[in-house]
C-alpha cells in the first residue's frame, strides 16, 4: 500500500471518473479496503442508473398544444403589427416628401409590391397552414422559407433600412411575396396530395 | 438515457414541429415525456414540483425549437432545459422563504436507521445534493457542466457529490470504517 493515509471519498470518486490522481490511483492499486470501497462507489451508480423511471400522473400535451397554438398565434400577430407599423411610417413619409400631384414611379412599385405581399399572406394563412401536417422533406422546405421570411421582416421592421435605403424596400416587399408564394405552394401540393 | 429517436428523425421531426406541424410536436413530447418528468422527479422536492417542471420544458422546448440545429443529440439538449427549469425552481424557492440550510437538513438525518434502500436514501439526501448525484452519476453530466448549470464552482459540485456518496454509504447499512 502506497502512501500513510486512506482515499477520501472525492478522491475515489475521481479515480472512478478517471480523473483521479496519480497517487490516488497507485495507492487503490495497493490498498484492498480503498478499492473494496471504490467497487462500491461503481455499484452505487450502476444501482442508481437502474432505478425505475416516472410517468407523468397526468397527460401534458393538451396544455403544451394550447399554449404552442397561442405563441404561434400571437408571433404572427406581432410580426403584423410592426410591419404595418413600418409601413405606415414610410407611406408617411413618402406622402411628406412627395407633395405634389404626380406619383413618384417608386410609390407605385412599393404600393404593388405591399399589395402583393398582402395577397399571399392571405392566401397563405386561408390554407391553415397550423393544422396540417407535413412530410420530412416538405418541412424542411418550410422552416427554411420561414426562417427567410423572418429575416425579410428583421429588415422591415428595422425603420433604418427605410430610411437609409427606401429602394430597397420594395425590393423586400417583392421578396416577401415570393417567399408566401413559395409557402402557398408547399401547403397547396401538401393539399392536393393529402386530397384537402 | 440514450437517445430515444435517432438523429435523422429527430432532425424531420423538429424540422415538421418547426413548420407548424402539431402532430410532429405531440411525437417529440410523447418520447421525452417519461426521461423529461423522471429527472424533473428527481431534481424537485415534490411530484407537483416535477409536473411543473415538465410542463414548462415542454413549452420552452416549442418557443426554442429553432436553436436546436441538430448538432448534438436532441434528448442531451430537452434534458438540459428541463434540468435548467428544476434547477431554477430551486433557486427561487430558497430566495423566497427562509428554509433550513442543505446541511441541517442532513445533519438532522445522520442518525436514521441504517438498511434503507436507494431510493429512500436517495429521496432523503438534500435536494441540491441529490441533483448532483443524478446528474452526475445517471445523466452524465461533468463537474463544470454541474457548475454551470447551478451557479456554483466546480469544487462545490466535487464536494457535494463527495458527501452524497458519504451520506447514502451510511444509510445504506455498508458504513464500514476504513
Amino acid at each position: 500500500m502506497s502512501g500513510t493515509r486512506h482515499g477520501t471519498v472525492e478522491e475515489l470518486l475521481a479515480v472512478r471518473d478517471g480523473e483521479g490522481s496519480g497517487w490516488a490511483r497507485e495507492h487503490v492499486a495497493g490498498c484492498p479496503a480503498c478499492a473494496a470501497e471504490l467497487e462500491r462507489l461503481e455499484q452505487v451508480r450502476a444501482e442508481l442508473r437502474a432505478l425505475p423511471s416516472f410517468a407523468p400522473p397526468r397527460d401534458v400535451w393538451p396544455v403544451v398544444r394550447e399554449a404552442a397554438r397561442r405563441e404561434r398565434s400571437r408571433r404572427r400577430v406581432s410580426a403584423w403589427m410592426g410591419l404595418a407599423a413600418a409601413a405606415a411610417v414610410v407611406v408617411l413619409g413618402f406622402a411628406v416628401l412627395h407633395r405634389t400631384n404626380t406619383v413618384q414611379p417608386e410609390d407605385v412599385a412599393l404600393r404593388q409590391a405591399m399589395a402583393e405581399s398582402a395577397a399571399m399572406e392571405q392566401m397563405f394563412e386561408s390554407l391553415h397552414p397550423d393544422r396540417r401536417a407535413l412530410s420530412g422533406q416538405a418541412a424542411s422546405v418550410v422552416a427554411d422559407l420561414e426562417d427567410q421570411l423572418a429575416q425579410v421582416d428583421a429588415a422591415l421592421n428595422d425603420t433604418a433600412t427605410w430610411r437609409s435605403d427606401p429602394d430597397r424596400v420594395a425590393g423586400l416587399w417583392k421578396q416577401r411575396a415570393g417567399l408566401l408564394s413559395a409557402l402557398v405552394d408547399v401547403h397547396e401540393t401538401r393539399a392536393s396530395v393529402a386530397g384537402l | 438515457m440514450a437517445d430515444t429517436i435517432p438523429l435523422a428523425e429527430a432532425k424531420s421531426l423538429v424540422a415538421r414541429a418547426r413548420a407548424g406541424d402539431f402532430a410532429a410536436l405531440e411525437q417529440l413530447c410523447r418520447a421525452y415525456e417519461r426521461p423529461v418528468y423522471t429527472l424533473a422527479r428527481r431534481l424537485s422536492k415534490s411530484p407537483d414540483d416535477a409536473e411543473d417542471v415538465l410542463q414548462e420544458t415542454f413549452l420552452e422546448v416549442c418557443r426554442s425549437l429553432k436553436q436546436w440545429r441538430g448538432e448534438g443529440s436532441l434528448w442531451g439538449w430537452i434534458r438540459t432545459i428541463a434540468a435548467s427549469k428544476a434547477l431554477m425552481r430551486y433557486r427561487r424557492e430558497k430566495l423566497r422563504a427562509w428554509e433550513p440550510l442543505d446541511d441541517d437538513v442532513a445533519r438532522q438525518s445522520e442518525d436514521v436507521p441504517l438498511q434503507m434502500d436507494l431510493e429512500a436514501a436517495l429521496a432523503r439526501l438534500p435536494e441540491r445534493s441529490r441533483a448532483v448525484v443524478w446528474l452526475h452519476d445517471v445523466e452524465g453530466y461533468t463537474h463544470e457542466e454541474i457548475a454551470e448549470l447551478m451557479g456554483m464552482t466546480t469544487s462545490f459540485s466535487k464536494s457535494q457529490l463527495a458527501r452524497a456518496h458519504d451520506r447514502l454509504r451510511r444509510w445504506l447499512g455498508a458504513g464500514a470504517e476504513q
